[in-house]
């Protein structure tokens, strides 16, 4: 599935990998965020960290009309303030889109897959 | 005060000073807020995550220090707001670890804790960004673990990781490019500074220090409001308040007696002239900037307080054009193999023009001829290989000539005479044949067009064996009078009889500034009853001078 924008001078199609990685380069920069997490992973109980390359198991990009809603899978730092981690994800994610793809984005939902205690 | 510990008493007092001092400052850091999210409000989320800190540290009142420490911690924790507040937070954090069961501080530990405190914020994050307020906490908590090594006076220590956070802080631009492009520091970081400084003046049993007003941070201040406008506004036209309007006010004692100044009140007065308002005053001095849209009035409210020095005045509908103008010509506008650049009157026809592939459309015609200067300047702007000028005028045909011969490219004219002739030219286009040849196919599309115009007489006049008084209308076909009458649709009736013959099939009507949708439907009309076979298009063109342009081909 892919975006696709409509301009003066002929289409623009955006593809949801694209998406997925811009989104996923902007949450990780984020203040909180120690990684990208699949979303299918929890079921092993293990939520593993993402490489780069792999943002998009991490980020699902959904269209609905001319509405879309980014679901984000990511996991926090322990002993951060992670609602406040994920509002920072969610507008943060929300401006690069914007700003690097002229996407407006309604919805970017954030779901906590894992803490890392970090080792003293 | 020298003192070689630290204890908790004293630290709450080093907590509070710094919550009250970046409180008072925290307007100011909101404006340098451009990174990560330019939403400036930075200040204001450390301001409300430092007081939840603060808070609890009042409530416990505890000469214990690893105590006030942990309880600092864990207010700040809960009430972090934005990223600055979650990483003040951590460094807090770390910070409160980093002494754990001492009650009381030596220099050395409260280097050693400095530094606890950055490597826990370092590693609640995948990805640090240098250049921000962790870099600040690194660069300050290294030179305090050096300087620990020789100074045991706590406060000294302080004072020397106050001064390295100050000098990091001014380098933030070079690491992080964001800054250096907008051209200020970076706000999460001036709010670690303006914590720090809180907690030194503490030390020193100062009062909080007063926020110094030096130049540097309101042109910073400035710099970040103008980034955000131009982020804001796509347009010259959208633009409100037109004048970026900055000056001080010196403050004279006789005019203050009359005029009591006070920051809020002024600063409230100013907000209803405009927007991207920055006040800041001391004793002496207030320095204001503000976008206006009557300078004027602005000035003359702060005149009231005292002298006018430092004042400047920038139209941003100008600065803003020159901006978007030059972003065409390097960075937006891609070089291309062909370009064409026209020359038009009347939005209509402008954007008739670009909607047939004109990449530059110079405002001008009869009575606004553009000059050399400006067609290079659109050639240039077109930034093609080749460039193809259309001047849709007989008056513009030799200055586009010159600005072809000018230009750096292969540029070549297409020496239309009417608008008619250059839409015509304009569709016999082909971007696959060379400059050459498309001129020629151009200028031989042109001519098989026949152009005519209606306008009025400015004064009483004969030309080509006719009569013509003011005010009355003239029918011009390819140049030529050919009517002329006092009625609008009967000069269009008798011009276009004089045009039409049998071989004629299309007729397009744009339709000018002076001419009605009646006066539009009465030509139809006509034209339908009189000639069966001619196909009618009508073009709103939005030009002036003419109220009807006719092309008959």
């Amino acid at each position: 599935m892919s975006i696709e924008l409509n301009t003066n001078d002929g289409q623009v199609t955006i593809t949801n990998e694209v998406i997925s990685t811009i989104a996923g380069g902007a949450a990780v920069e984020c203040y909180g965020i120690v990684g990208m997490a699949s979303k299918s992973q929890i079921r092993d109980g293990i939520a593993e960290i993402l490489r780069k390359e792999n943002f998009s198991k991490g980020v699902i990009v959904r269209q609905e009309d001319t509405h879309l809603h980014i679901d984000m899978y990511i996991i926090v730092s322990y002993g951060t303030k992670i609602s406040e981690v994920a509002h920072n994800v969610q507008s943060q994610v929300k401006y690069t889109l914007s700003k690097s793809l002229g996407l407006e984005i309604d919805s970017v939902n954030i779901y906590i897959q894992g803490v890392r205690v970090a080792k003293d | 005060m020298t003192s070689e510990t630290l204890n908790g008493v004293m630290f709450t007092q080093m907590v509070l000073s710094g919550a009250h001092h970046l409180k008072n400052n925290a307007e100011k850091i909101d404006t340098l807020n451009v990174f990560p999210v330019p939403d400036g409000d930075t200040g204001t989320n450390m301001n409300l995550s430092i007081t939840s800190g603060a808070d609890e540290v009042k409530k416990l009142n505890s000469e214990d220090i690893s105590e006030v420490a942990n309880a600092f911690a864990k207010g700040l924790l809960m009430g972090a707001r934005g990223n600055s507040g979650v990483i003040l937070s951590q460094l807090f954090r770390g910070f409160a670890k980093g002494m754990e069961q001492k009650q009381s501080l030596s220099a050395a530990d409260l280097a050693d804790a400095f530094d606890s405190g950055v490597n826990t914020a370092y590693k609640a994050v995948m990805k640090p960004v240098e250049g921000t307020i962790l870099t600040v906490a690194n660069d300050a908590a290294k030179t305090a673990i050096e300087a620990a090594e020789t100074e045991k006076d706590v406060t000294a220590l302080m004072e020397k990781v106050v001064k390295e956070a100050k000098a990091s802080l001014k380098r933030t631009p070079d690491l992080l490019p964001v800054l250096k492009e907008v051209g200020v520091v970076d706000s999460g970081g001036q709010g670690l500074v303006t914590i720090y400084e809180g907690f030194l003046a503490a030390l020193k049993g100062e009062a909080v220090p007063k926020s110094d007003t030096d130049d540097i941070e309101m042109d910073e201040m400035v710099n970040a409001e103008h980034h955000k406008i131009a982020q804001d506004f796509m347009d010259a036209s959208e633009i409100e308040y037109g004048y970026c309007t900055e000056f001080m006010v010196r403050f004279e004692p006789d005019k203050l007696e009359r005029n009591p100044f006070d920051e809020e009140t002024f600063r409230n007065e100013l907000s209803e002239h405009g927007d991207s308002l920055l006040v800041v005053s001391d004793d002496d001095l207030v320095k204001v900037h503000v976008h206006a849209e009557y300078p004027g009035e602005v000035m003359t409210l702060g005149q009231r307080f005292g002298s006018l020095t430092n004042m400047k005045i920038e139209n941003m509908r100008d600065q803003h054009t020159a901006i978007v103008s030059g972003n065409k010509n390097t960075a937006q506008r891609e070089k291309t193999e062909y370009a064409i650049v026209t020359v038009a009157m009347g939005s209509g026809i402008k954007e008739l023009f670009e909607s047939l592939g004109a990449s530059v459309v110079i405002e001008g015609g009869q009575t606004m001829n553009p000059s050399t200067k400006d067609i290079a300047g659109a050639i240039e702007e077109a930034n093609a290989s080749n460039v193809l000028v259309l001047p849709n005028n007989k008056n513009i045909v030799m200055a586009a000539e010159q600005a072809a011969e000018l230009a750096g490219v292969n540029a070549a004219v297409v020496p239309t005479k009417t608008i008619p002739q250059g839409i015509s030219a304009l569709l016999a286009f082909h971007p696959e044949s060379v400059i050459d040849e498309n001129r020629q196919s151009m200028e031989a599309a042109g001519k098989e067009v026949k152009t005519g115009q209606v306008t009025y007489a400015i004064r009483d006049t004969k030309i080509d064996g006719m009569m013509i008084e003011k005010d009355h209308f003239m029918g011009l076909a390819d140049g030529a009078i050919k009517a002329s009458h006092k009625d609008k649709i009967e000069t269009v009736k008798s011009l276009l009889a004089e045009m039409i013959t049998d071989d004629d099939e299309i007729l397009t009507i744009l339709q000018g500034e002076d001419a009605s949708d009646e006066d539009v439907k009465a030509t139809e009309k006509y034209v339908e009853e009189t000639f069966e076979d001619i196909e009618i298009e009508v073009h709103k063109g939005n030009q002036p001078i003419y109220a009807f342009i006719f092309s008959v081909e």
